[in-house]
């Protein structure tokens, strides 16, 4: 699955129905924010300030209140990303497996510090909390992919696969 | 039966419900338990891990554990310790977590010496940061003139947020972020939006938040004079403690009081003080808008009075005595004398005081069942801040307004134009929203519901249950005060005998019947048959310019006083600070004031309304017969004095009785097709208040608000005494045939809140 950063319209009505039923189909309209959320991400890349405002009115929650679940979840998007956004793990057993390194070597290929945008506009690589592959530390996490354990050239061959837009998840 | 249970081998007594952290703290020995997540109005969390102490059991098979006295409840015979070393290793380390980002900035940090984060890690022996990591930092936000954000002291003790969430329902401040990159703030820049935004600085245990007016003019909190005070802005009464340095103000904290105002204050409160400060305040006694010698100005007032053909107006704005006094003085000399200016006012004070016993703020939050009429957060905001914590507890609120206010974004709201509202206030007792409680509450401002509103009001409440409540709130301190010498007629009286000219001098105290009071418009058209007017007040105001003789009185910390607030409580406030000579000037114009000793050392600034009129008492020779009238008045009124540390006394329901007899003008008759008025306010506004600048620099703009299906850019509205012409502000929260202004366009037209108005649109601005 790709991250699109391409501007989505708010008012789109297909978009606009999608949520309501979200709303709808909760208890109560507040409990519905994550699903909003996500959907919104989903249809716009990230969830940029008139998206926010958005899931804000059709939740009834204040723009504040969505602030801090935006902000809370490191999966919600508060600012433009690469075609695939790669989320490397530097919790406890990624660390002591190496994870500095696939971190260095990933921002140098993409030349922008974490969370920008690569120069392709291909990739956006964010350190990331645990992501429960302790097991094939260090492990990384593209799009919605779990991958490991990663060393300098299987990572070297993601990057140039991500690059040419040829990699496909399994 | 007494509770206790055992800290360190101490009877700590408690009362079931309580945690043992409270407990401590209420018995006055929590030196023994640090903590900081807990607030004793915010309650527990348990975050912060810091308040720890060690249960031993009865049991010999359970060994001791460490547990958080803040999430243990107390219960007796409980065996607790903290003088043990794995307790105190405990405190310590956690402080040291805590102390991991925090700045060692605390000579240049405005909380130090008031710290509660600088007071523990002292109390807890820390002293040494093992962790050798940088420290994180953040970008501090602006929010705005009141509040400073330095967000790099945080601790995360999550008390802002939850004062300002869920206890004040604010929704323009929030926590963002998780683990160790949370901060506490805005969604972007700006003002705090909220009334209660300057708790913030109260409530955070450290120099995360802290006052902004404070740092124009900072002091080290140990160099401050502080005392206990009464807030002067709205008839609620919070008691505060001034701060004050080298005879000026400085800045005003909450004191707490359990029935009142609890630990907070609003922004009013806190942020309006610099009206003590202000450039324009009146300092020196003036003859004819100069600069006078204090003897000439008291000698010319006196000829004034001698002739016998004066009058005496006081005011809710000043204290008790100092109404008393003047009372005592017309009495004295037989003199026509108002406590209010207005006849409309004075209807409005009577029926005030004929409600019965109102609800104190902590009844109101244990409230199940309210209805607020009006705007109550602009009148009286810690009113509303109790609404909102009997909200938290889950009570039914119902709004009655002329506009979507604060409060009605939060509960049932009815827009209804000022004449239904009259209508609606007298059916409530068969209403939906006040069946089903335990505990009904009904409050109201005063000035939308006007004296017939009031009067509709008592009658409901006589046909509620005998537990129902009602209040009746006005942004004055002392209405209820005044109001006992607001007998049935009195303002008529004194505005018949200057249109007959039988006075041709009036000698005001704490009014502005020229300016912005209650029916000013008349006021103005009256005073071309006065020879001059005299004026005791402590603000600059149209009558303090245009008074012949003008004296200066102290504000009200700098003296000591009583102030009735809406529940008819008396509370005494006492002299803070002496303003000092060099902001006088008095050696080029004489002897200066006697101090508090009733020497002559030094000049000091002004002195108290009392002082004035006891000097004139004496140079027209009633001074015994001033004084003993004084004592009489007061005796009568609050036979036992109030300390200012005590919570105050009560008047006696028989005082009161008298009103319910008062004289009720008819309520005005609008037609359907009529503009009504109704009066904006916002929670900054009071006659005090509007010169301290930092508050009103977040005042809203001055205009006609009405619903936005009206297409003109400005209006011109006519009135009994005049015209007034504002720009027109769209507001799609006002009901449509409602025309909001201020209180000063109402002194300009002559008219009151409920009136109908004619009114020209115009679409040039």
């Amino acid at each position: 699955m790709s991250s699109p950063t391409s501007t989505v319209d708010l008012h789109d009505d297909a978009l606009l129905a999608r949520l309501r039923a979200l709303v709808a189909e909760s208890p109560v309209p507040e409990a519905a924010i994550s699903e909003v959320l996500q959907a919104l991400q989903k249809a716009r890349g990230y969830i940029d300030d008139e998206a926010l405002q958005l899931a804000a009115t059709l939740t009834g929650l204040s723009p504040v209140k969505v602030e801090e679940l935006c902000t809370f979840y490191s999966l919600v998007l508060r600012e433009p990303v690469g075609t695939h956004v790669m989320r490397v793990c530097d919790s406890i057993a990624c660390h002591m497996a190496g994870a500095q390194d696939i971190l260095t070597q990933a921002r140098q290929h993409c030349g922008v510090g974490f969370g920008e945008v690569s120069r392709s506009g291909k990739l956006t690589v964010i350190p990331h909390v645990c992501i429960g592959m302790c097991d094939r530390a260090p492990a990384v996490l593209v799009d919605q992919e779990a991958l490991g354990p990663m060393d300098k050239q299987a990572l070297t061959q993601l990057l140039a696969q991500l690059e040419a837009d040829v990699w496909k998840p399994s | 039966m007494k509770h206790v249970f055992y800290l360190d081998g101490q009877e700590i007594p408690f009362v079931p419900g309580q945690n043992v952290l409270e407990a401590t703290i209420a018995a006055g020995q929590d030196r023994q338990i640090p903590y900081f997540c807990f607030h004793p109005a915010l309650g527990s969390l348990g975050a912060c891990r810091q308040c720890a102490v060690k249960m031993y059991s009865h049991d010999s098979k359970h060994p001791p554990r460490i547990t958080m006295a803040c999430l243990l409840p107390a219960s007796d015979d409980l065996q607790l310790v903290t003088l043990e070393n794995d307790v105190h290793t405990e405190h310590r380390e956690i402080i040291e977590l805590l102390m991991t980002n925090h700045p060692l900035d605390c000579p240049v940090c405005d909380e130090g010496g008031q710290c509660h984060l600088q007071d523990m890690t002292v109390q807890t022996g820390h002293s040494v940061r093992h962790y050798g990591g940088p420290k994180r930092t953040y970008r501090n936000q602006n929010l705005g003139p009141l509040v400073y954000q330095e967000m790099n002291r945080c601790i995360t003790c999550y008390r802002c947020v939850r004062f300002y969430q869920d206890a004040a329902l604010g929704e323009d401040f929030g926590v963002f972020g998780s683990r160790n990159r949370v901060s506490f703030g805005r969604l972007e820049d700006g003002p705090l939006e909220s009334p209660f935004s300057g708790n913030l600085v109260e409530v955070c245990p450290t120099g995360v938040f802290t006052d902004k007016v404070f740092r124009h003019d900072y002091v080290r909190v140990w160099d401050l004079q502080q005392g206990p005070s009464v807030c002067p802005h709205c008839a609620v009464g919070c008691n505060t403690t001034p701060g004050a340095r080298l005879g000026t103000l400085r800045r005003i904290r909450n004191r707490q009081h359990p029935e009142i105002n609890g630990h907070f204050l609003c922004d009013r409160g806190r942020y309006a003080f610099p009206y003590v400060t202000a450039h324009s305040r009146p300092l020196q006694p003036r003859l004819k808008g100069e600069t006078s010698r204090q003897e000439a100005v008291l000698r010319q007032l006196a000829s004034r009075l001698e002739e016998g053909r004066s009058g005496f107006l006081g005011s809710p704005r000043e204290d008790l005595q100092s109404n008393l006094g003047l009372f005592a003085l017309a009495d004295c000399l037989h003199a026509p004398f108002a406590a209010v200016t207005s006849s409309w006012a004075e209807a409005l004070a009577q029926q005030c005081l004929a409600l019965p016993q109102a609800p104190s703020l902590q009844e109101v939050a244990a409230a199940d069942r309210i209805v607020v009429i009006g705007d109550l957060d602009s009148i009286a905001p810690m009113a509303g801040f109790a609404v909102r914590q009997a909200l938290g507890r889950g009570a039914r609120l119902t709004v009655l307004a002329s506009s979507r206010t604060g409060l009605a974004r939060k509960g049932d709201y009815r827009p209804l134009r000022p004449s239904a509202l009259r209508d609606q206030v007298a059916q409530l007792a068969d209403d939906p929203c006040l069946q089903g409680g335990r505990v009904p509450v009904l409050l109201a401002t005063a000035e939308t519901l006007g004296p017939s509103g009031l009067y509709a009001l008592r009658k409901t409440l006589e046909k509620l249950p005998a537990n129902a409540r009602a209040g009746a709130f006005v942004n004055r301190p002392n209405l209820f005060g005044a109001a006992y010498f607001a007998a049935d007629g009195h303002t008529e009286r004194l505005q018949q005998a200057l249109r007959q000219r039988e006075i041709n001098h009036l000698l005001c105290l704490g009014a502005d019947p020229l300016g912005e009071d209650w029916g000013a418009g008349a006021w103005r058209t009256l005073s071309s048959g006065l020879e001059g007017f005299a004026l005791l007040d402590m603000v600059d105001s149209a009558t303090a310019r245009a008074a012949e003789a003008l004296l200066p009185v102290a504000a009200f910390p700098e003296r000591a006083g009583l102030f009735v607030n809406y529940e008819g409580r008396i509370q005494a406030f006492a002299p803070v600070y002496q303003r000092e000579a060099q902001v006088l000037h008095s050696a080029v114009h004489g002897s200066g004031f006697p101090d508090a000793a009733g020497g002559m050392k030094h000049p000091l600034g002004p002195p108290s309304p009392l002082f004035w009129l006891g000097r004139l008492a004496e140079l027209l020779h009633v001074h015994e017969a001033w004084q003993k009238r004084l004592d009489f008045y007061l005796h009568f009124l609050c036979p036992a004095a109030p300390d200012p540390d005590s919570p105050g006394v009560l008047l006696p329901d028989t005082i009161r009785a008298r009103f319910e007899i008062a004289t009720l003008p008819l309520p005005p008759t609008v037609g359907p097709e009529q503009w009504e008025l109704d009066i904006f306010r916002w929670y900054g506004g009071e006659t005090l208040a509007d010169t301290a600048e930092d508050l009103q620099s977040l005042a809203p703009l001055r205009g006609l608000r009405v619903h936005p299906d009206v297409q003109a850019a400005s209006a011109t509205l006519q009135g009994p005494c005049g015209q007034l012409h504002l720009p027109v502000i769209p507001c799609e929260d006002m009901v449509q045939g409602v025309i909001a202004i201020d209180q000063e366009g109402f002194a300009e037209l002559g008219l009151y809140p409920g009136d109908p108005v004619e009114v020209t649109w115009e679409q040039e601005p």
